[in-house]
């Protein structure tokens, strides 16, 4: 209710403004004139004051009515607030009453359960307590009956094994005793096959007697065999020679007659052959005279033409003398008058010389003139226009005097008319007036008149300048007319000049022409060059690898050749050698190894074999030499021994003594028989048994003998009887 | 194949156009070798290369040489200071020099300070070298024999000032005295240029 009571007089009081507020806009539009008086103006600010002031509060107030407004609603609201929260506080309160009474209960039953779980949990120990003891107690027994049911378990076990042992000993009894049998027997029958075998052995031995009897036969017959095969080929071989050496004989004589003749034959063509080189020789001294004779001839005929020639050249000098009139018998004349001719020239062409010199000279002189004349009309022009100038000027001077001294008049006319004037009247100011404007009038005319007579001036300066242009011009078209007519006479030189001119660029064309042929052939030349691989070596460099394929190859090829020729060399010292005829040094003998290690091989090879061979033939030879001499001395009686080089021992079994021997002493062995041997006997004396020469012929047999006992001559008859010697006695071995 | 197809479509650089005419220069000597027969045939073995069928040799040694020789080349070549390869190929008996194989090599030095790769495919090379060494094989039919047995060996020419390397040096340019000179094809890797030119001993009777 106040709200809208409030409401209303705001609502009331802000209409009465706004009309107030329209009245006076309409009042202030009438007033508005401009440049009227201060005062209703001030008015209307205070009234304006005044209604804004109103306005101010009026707005004041409204603020605070609707500030109140608000503020009652919020007391409202804060009322139902607070009712709100006090029925929450006593329904919150109420719960809590509640639960507090269920947590009693609820505390109340966990003592009582708390109690009865205490009680359970003593009585769970108790009972497991017992149990421990229970099972213990059971432990114990258990052990003991296991302890008990080993022990049987032993028992038993020891019961079987015993068992077992007393039937096997009783087993192996029996077996061993069956063995024993079988032993028995066995070594019976052992006995009985050794009886065998000895016997059998005996046979054996018997028989390997009887082959190896038959071996030794055997190799003695092969033996046999073989030396009559080797004399057999032994004898065929000297078949051989002996053919061989008769057809040489026969051959002989023929090869005699032949070399005669081929040495008569080389007499002859040497002979021949003197000749043919004398001959060839004369040939050629007949070849070269010829030739210088055919060269002389060709010499003579041209000789003969230019002798003709000079007849000829001669002859038209001869008749110069007649064409030319000029007094010419020989040609020292002609000389002479030459040499006048060209005096004569040399004479003209100084002339000629000098004549140009001057002409020069004189044209430069003309030049300079010239030059003269045109400075000097120059000169002559400026003075003239300087003189025009002064004359002007002192034209106007005096043009300026006239008019000075009119104005003079005039202003004096002028100051005594105005003198008269002044005394009747006292217009003085006035008058002083009309006089200031009077004499600025002056002023002004007479700036007005220097300005006009400068520019004068001026205008008859350009004036002046421009006739002395023209002048001058005319003096110069004169001078170049003058020119003009000198120019006629120099026309020809010009002309010498161009032809001059056109002549050298001819020879430049051709210069020209020819430069670009020889560049164009000099860029060809090079072009090749640099295919062939020129270069500047000024600025460019060739290098290369110095291990290259092409020095690799070089040092092969002459390592090669210097192998090549130390075998050249060594082979040559083999051929030489060999031609001579001697043993190969074991120098050389390395030149052999040029043969490939597979030949040298086969050659070592070859060589061990051979000496193996040469082993064998000796062990056997050896062997086989010993039992000879066994049987020999068994089957005749007397054996033959080697003491010392060349001396031999005979003995003999049937001797008296066992001492008792003969030595003989070989002086000269011939070739069918052993022609002188010395004998002597042991314990008798000397002997010298000295057989005669034997030759194909045949010849004479002398023994030397001495007192030998009756057993020694025995042995030395049979001695002679062996060796076919016939014996003599000697007057000394007699007794 | 990953690397190719970056490599063209970045196009040439210094060190790629460097291993190019390289590797060029070790197929082209090895055809050189066979087709002359300075070495036997049942040395060399075939592989694929420029899509032709190119034979090179399995001989250790000369194997050896050649990668030196062509290693060396290369790092030449990226510093542009090499201007020639020869092969010469002389007689071991009389060392007379019978035939000529020289390559000429213009390298652009502006190519060393740019950083842009140039524009040229892979493919366009390849088909240029193809021809040359086609044009190689082709001038063997109207060369004349080789009768003696003969050894090659590889000239460079180079600058004046260059330091000469390990296991290098200075040797004579080896003309022929009495020659024919037969130019051949070129190509171009837009850095480096090689002429290939072929000289040859006049026979004594025509």
């Amino acid at each position: 209710m106040e709200d809208l009571e409030n409401n209303t007089t705001v609502f009331s009081t802000l209409r009465s403004l706004n009309n107030f507020i329209a009245q006076r806009v309409e009042g202030m539009s009438g007033l508005a004139t401009p440049g009227s008086s201060q005062s209703s103006l001030q008015m209307q600010y205070q009234q304006r004051v005044q209604l804004e002031e109103q306005a101010g509060q009026i707005h004041s107030k409204s603020q605070l009515l609707q500030v109140e407004r608000e503020k009652m609603q919020m007391e409202l609201s804060h009322k139902r607030a607070r009712i709100e929260l006090e029925k929450a506080a006593n329904t919150n309160a109420r719960n809590y009453e509640r639960e507090a009474d269920r947590n009693q209960e609820l505390l109340t039953r966990i003592k009582q359960y708390q109690e009865r779980e205490m009680e359970a949990e003593n009585k769970l120990k108790e009972q497991i307590e017992m149990n421990k003891s229970y099972k213990k107690s059971m432990e114990t027994m258990s052990k003991k009956l296991q302890e008990k049911e080993s022990k049987l378990a032993e028992a038993n076990e020891t019961i079987t094994v015993l068992k077992g042992k007393i039937s096997e000993l009783q087993w192996n009894i029996m077996n061993q005793e069956m063995q024993m049998t079988s032993q028995d027997s066995q070594k019976q029958e052992l006995m009985e096959q050794l009886d065998v075998q000895h016997k059998k052995w005996q046979e054996a031995s018997q028989q390997i007697q009887t082959l190896q009897a038959s071996q030794s036969l055997l190799a003695e017959y092969e033996q046999k065999i073989k030396d009559l095969e080797q004399k057999f080929s032994q004898q065929e071989h000297d078949a051989l020679i002996v053919k061989n050496m008769k057809a040489e004989l026969a051959r002989f004589p023929k090869m005699e007659r032949e070399l005669r003749q081929l040495r008569e034959e080389n007499a002859y063509f040497r002979e021949m052959k003197e000749n043919n080189g004398l001959l060839k020789e004369e040939v050629e001294g007949l070849q070269r005279k010829l030739e210088r004779y055919e060269k002389v001839q060709a010499q003579l005929v041209t000789l003969e033409l230019e002798n003709e020639k000079l007849l000829g050249k001669l002859k038209s000098w001869e008749k110069l003398d007649q064409s030319t009139g000029l007094n010419i018998r020989t040609p020292d004349d002609l000389s002479r008058q030459i040499v006048a001719l060209q005096q004569r020239e040399l004479v003209l062409k100084e002339q000629n010389s000098t004549i140009t010199n001057n002409a020069r000279i004189l044209e430069k002189a003309r030049q300079q003139l010239q030059e003269e004349t045109v400075r000097v009309q120059s000169q002559l022009l400026d003075e003239k226009k300087k003189r025009e100038q002064h004359e002007a000027l002192v034209r106007r001077l005096q043009k300026r005097v006239l008019l000075l001294t009119k104005e003079r008049d005039g202003m004096r006319a002028i100051l005594e008319s105005y003198d008269s004037e002044l005394t009747p009247s006292e217009h003085s100011p006035q008058l002083n007036r009309r006089m200031r404007e009077a004499e600025e009038m002056v002023q002004k005319l007479h700036a007005h008149n220097t300005e006009l007579e400068g520019q004068l001036s001026q205008v008859l300066e350009e004036v002046g300048n421009q006739k002395q242009r023209a002048e001058m011009l005319e003096v110069e078209m004169k001078v170049l007319k003058s020119q003009e007519c000198t120019a006629d006479q120099s026309l020809f030189v010009s002309k010498e000049e161009v032809d001059a001119l056109r002549l050298k660029i001819e020879e430049l064309e051709a210069e020209r022409s020819k430069l670009e042929g020889e560049n164009r052939a000099l860029e060809m030349k090079l072009e090749k060059l640099t295919l062939q691989g020129d270069y500047d070596p000024s600025k460019t460099k060739v290098l290369h690898f110095s291990m290259n394929p092409a020095s690799l190859a070089k040092q092969q090829r002459k390592e090669e050749q210097q192998q090549l020729q130390e075998e050249c060399e060594r082979l040559r010292e083999l051929v030489r050698v060999l031609e001579g005829g001697g043993s190969i040094p074991e120098s050389l003998e390395g030149v052999g190894s040029f043969q490939s290690p597979q030949e040298i091989a086969e050659l070592k090879k070859q060589v061990e074999s051979a000496e193996l061979k040469n082993q064998r033939l000796k062990e056997v030879f050896q062997t086989k030499i010993q039992e000879f001499r066994k049987v020999c001395y068994t089957l005749t009686g007397y054996q033959i021994d080697i003491t010392t080089e060349n001396q031999y021992r005979l003995t003999s079994i049937y001797a008296e003594h066992q001492g008792d021997c003969l030595l003989f002493k070989v002086l000269l062995w011939s070739a069918h028989l052993p022609a002188f041997i010395e004998g002597s006997a042991h314990t008798v004396a000397s002997c010298s048994i000295l057989p005669g020469q034997q030759s194909l012929k045949g010849g004479t047999q002398e023994l030397a003998f001495c007192t030998l006992s009756r057993e020694a001559l025995l042995m030395c008859r049979q001695v002679w009887i062996v060796s076919s010697y016939q014996p003599r006695y000697t007057q000394d071995e007699r007794n | 194949m990953a690397k190719q197809i970056g490599r063209d479509q970045q196009g040439i650089t210094l060190r790629g156009s460097a291993e190019i005419v390289a590797e060029f220069f070790s197929y082209g000597i090895n055809s050189i070798l066979y087709q002359r027969g300075i070495y036997p045939p049942e040395t060399f073995t075939r592989v694929q290369k420029y899509g032709l069928t190119l034979l090179v040799t399995t001989d250790p040694e000369l194997k050896n040489y050649l990668n030196n020789v062509v290693e060396q080349m290369k790092e030449w070549l990226y510093k542009c200071i090499v201007q020639r390869l020869v092969v010469v190929i002389s007689s071991i008996e009389n060392n007379e020099v019978l035939e000529r194989w020289q390559f000429d090599i213009e390298c652009d030095k502006a190519a060393k300070d740019e950083s842009t790769p140039r524009e040229k495919s892979q493919k366009a090379i390849q088909d240029e070298i193809r021809s040359v060494i086609r044009q190689i094989t082709a001038t063997v039919t109207f060369l004349p024999l080789l009768e003696t047995a003969c050894a090659f060996d590889l000239l460079i020419y180079t600058d004046k000032d260059l330091a000469v390397p390990e296991k290098w040096e200075e040797s004579g340019p080896q003309f022929i005295a009495n020659s024919e000179e037969v130019r051949l094809r070129s190509f171009t890797t837009t850095i480096h240029k090689v002429n290939s030119m072929v000289a040859y001993k006049k026979d004594s009777f025509p």
